[in-house]
């Protein structure tokens, strides 16, 4: 259908237009109830229309709110019928509704949606006291289905629920490819069914995935001022990052509440600290043989032939760095400084530790600590390989521990030569 | 194709207009960011090369290490691994670079906390922030590092991933102690020594 080629290259283009004009606003995620008259409509709209429209749909949405609270701005009103895919196309189908062009809508859109930005946060309450938005939403929702059928549907769905509430994008790009699956459901019931499940499973999350503005629909039987559903959103809010808590902290499953759940995050958070804690405390214990001991894995691990003997043809540089290293102390200092330098360069911090070791070298002819400058690049990547080994496995480090005393053996006479 | 589509234009706008703490978690899950194989590595790895420096830094003074300084090390190496999209890490990587700098002059603030604390006690104040919750959310705001005035959602948020990247520090940890020492270490469960 050429109609539906135009419509979705013009929402397609409106997508990009609105997506560079909202770049820096905060608009994305914004979404108005559409008007009653809108929603009695939207019924009729398309088949086969992108969630891509509806992606543009929800966009241009806002002006509805300005429309519901009865700003008479039909401009606007028509808008927000573009945007849900309206069909401008089906101008003749929906009942009542006077969408002219829907080109001239679109290129009016933006500036005019800019300023009722700020109207629509205020007016969040304002659709849910008009059913039909409710039930204009759902039947966008379920524009997929048969739209006669909707149309039909749709009055009654008003009366039926106001249930859900969340966040149209959500819901939407949810819906409408839920919705595809019920493309061809011929009931309306059906589709009433499906569209209001899914709109009820979309009404618990009150956060938009277009972060900016949150749209929440009061749901049926609750206040329904402005105050009451931000509140609502934030409760929500912190309710969905308590699960996640949940799901962090071992032993939190059984407890509800806050005030029980917070008190075992903050056990966790002080038990791992004094984990760390003493982890440092034993690494500091520890560093004396750091160097020693990764270079020893490496040589044990990777030569064990060698280990005794130190022969210099087949080594790596690492081992016949001892001897360098002890022959010209300060350049070779430099040298592995250089090498460290390279490697350290993400990160800042560390920087300033290179500084320290190029003061060494008068000080330092320690066998121990020259056997530290040795190139860590070679043996990093071993260490590493080891290191994951013990996260990945936690295997005990039995094996390790041969090696270590085989090669310290090694090392020492490695120090006296 | 347009399901993909409006996804695609989901995330775009996500990552265009986040928020300061907004969408972390909706980002790359908390999860997988601190549990992936690479980040183990990566981390592992800088550790490695941050415990090396702070033993040279020592050396001078030929003083082994304490353990506050490796620490403070490993919270480092934690930090940058964030890569700065987390309040925490942003708070340590500051608190740590002032401290280097302000180090000769021993700069310590007035601690205002305290101050108010002992004048709330002498005033009959009105009992505000009296509920537990309250409370709690104080304490655990000094908990995680640069948390203190976040609003309660946003602590939560920021809770999760320093919840993460603490286990995470505490897995590459224990390991590397374990390699180096060459025996296992007793891992201390979340309940012990209360």
């Amino acid at each position: 259908m050429t109609v539906l080629e135009r419509q979705r290259a013009r929402a397609k283009w409106q997508q990009q237009e609105q997506q560079s004009y909202f770049g820096g606003s905060e608009f994305g995620g914004l979404f108005l109830e559409p008007s009653q008259a809108v929603q009695g409509n939207f019924q009729g709209l398309v088949g086969g229309v992108d969630s891509v429209l509806g992606e543009v749909a929800a966009v241009l949405v806002k002006p509805d709110l300005s429309l519901e609270s009865g700003l008479p701005e039909f401009g606007r009103f028509e808008l927000s019928n573009m945007g849900f895919g309206s069909d401008a196309l089906i101008n003749g189908s929906t009942t009542g509704f006077h969408i002219n062009s829907p080109t001239s809508m679109t290129s009016g859109c933006p500036p005019t949606v800019a300023a009722v930005a700020p109207e629509e946060r205020g007016k969040v309450s304002v659709p849910a006291e008009k059913k039909s938005s409710v039930a204009g939403r759902e039947s966008f929702k379920k524009r997929k289905a048969d739209k006669v059928q909707n149309t039909k549907v749709g009055a009654e769905e008003d009366t039926k629920d106001k249930k859900s509430k969340v966040s149209a994008e959500e819901g939407e790009s949810k819906i409408t490819t839920e919705q595809t699956s019920t493309k061809n459901n011929s009931s309306a019931t059906n589709n009433r069914e499906t569209s209001a499940d899914t709109s009820k499973e979309n009404s618990k999350a009150s956060e938009v995935q277009k972060p900016d503005y949150i749209h929440v629909r009061a749901r049926r039987g609750q206040a329904t001022d402005s105050h009451s559903l931000a509140e609502r959103v934030r409760r929500e809010k912190i309710s969905e990052r308590m699960k996640y808590l949940q799901d962090l902290v071992p032993g939190c499953n059984k407890i509800t509440g806050k005030a029980g759940m917070l008190d075992e995050i903050i056990n966790y958070v002080q038990s791992l600290q004094r984990q760390v804690e003493f982890l440092s405390m034993k690494l500091a214990a520890v560093n004396p043989r750091l160097d020693f001991n990764i270079e020893d894995f490496f040589s044990k691990e990777l030569f064990p032939a060698c280990s005794t003997g130190f022969p210099t043809t087949g080594m790596s540089s690492e081992m016949t760095n001892p001897a360098y290293l002890q022959f010209n102390p300060v350049q070779q200092l430099v040298s592995c400084c250089g090498l460290e330098m390279g490697m350290n360069t993400p990160d800042m911090a560390f920087r300033r530790t290179m500084s320290a070791p190029l003061s060494l070298p008068e000080t330092y002819l320690d066998t121990s600590y020259i056997t530290q400058l040795q190139p860590s690049s070679t043996w990093d990547a071993d260490l590493q390989n080891l290191l994951n080994l013990e996260f990945h496995q936690g295997r005990s480090t039995s094996y390790a521990s041969q090696q270590l005393t085989g090669s310290i053996e090694a090392s020492n006479l490695k120090m006296e030569i | 194709m347009a399901p993909s589509i409006s996804h695609l234009n989901l995330e775009n706008s996500e990552r265009k207009k986040r928020r300061k703490t907004g969408d972390e978690l909706r980002d790359p899950n908390t999860e997988t960011r601190w549990k992936s194989e690479s980040q183990q590595r990566i981390y592992s790895t800088k550790l490695v090369e941050a415990l090396r420096h702070v033993r040279q830094n020592s050396l001078p003074t030929s003083k082994s290490p304490s353990g506050r300084e490796i620490r403070h090390a490993a919270d480092r190496v934690l930090a940058v691994a964030a890569k700065g999209r987390t309040r925490w890490s942003r708070a340590i990587l500051a608190s740590r670079l002032s401290l280097r700098l302000a180090n000769s002059r021993k700069h310590r603030k007035a601690k205002p906390g305290k101050v108010t604390g002992c004048s709330r006690l002498k005033r009959p104040e009105k009992k505000r922030s009296l509920p537990a919750v309250q409370k709690k959310v104080k304490v655990l705001g000094r908990l995680v590092p640069g948390c203190r005035k976040v609003s309660f959602p946003n602590l939560l948020e920021e809770a999760t991933d320093y919840i993460a990247a603490l286990e995470m520090q505490v897995r590459a940890m224990t390991a590397l102690t374990e390699l180096l020492t060459g025996a296992p270490v007793d891992r201390l469960g979340p309940s012990s020594d209360l």
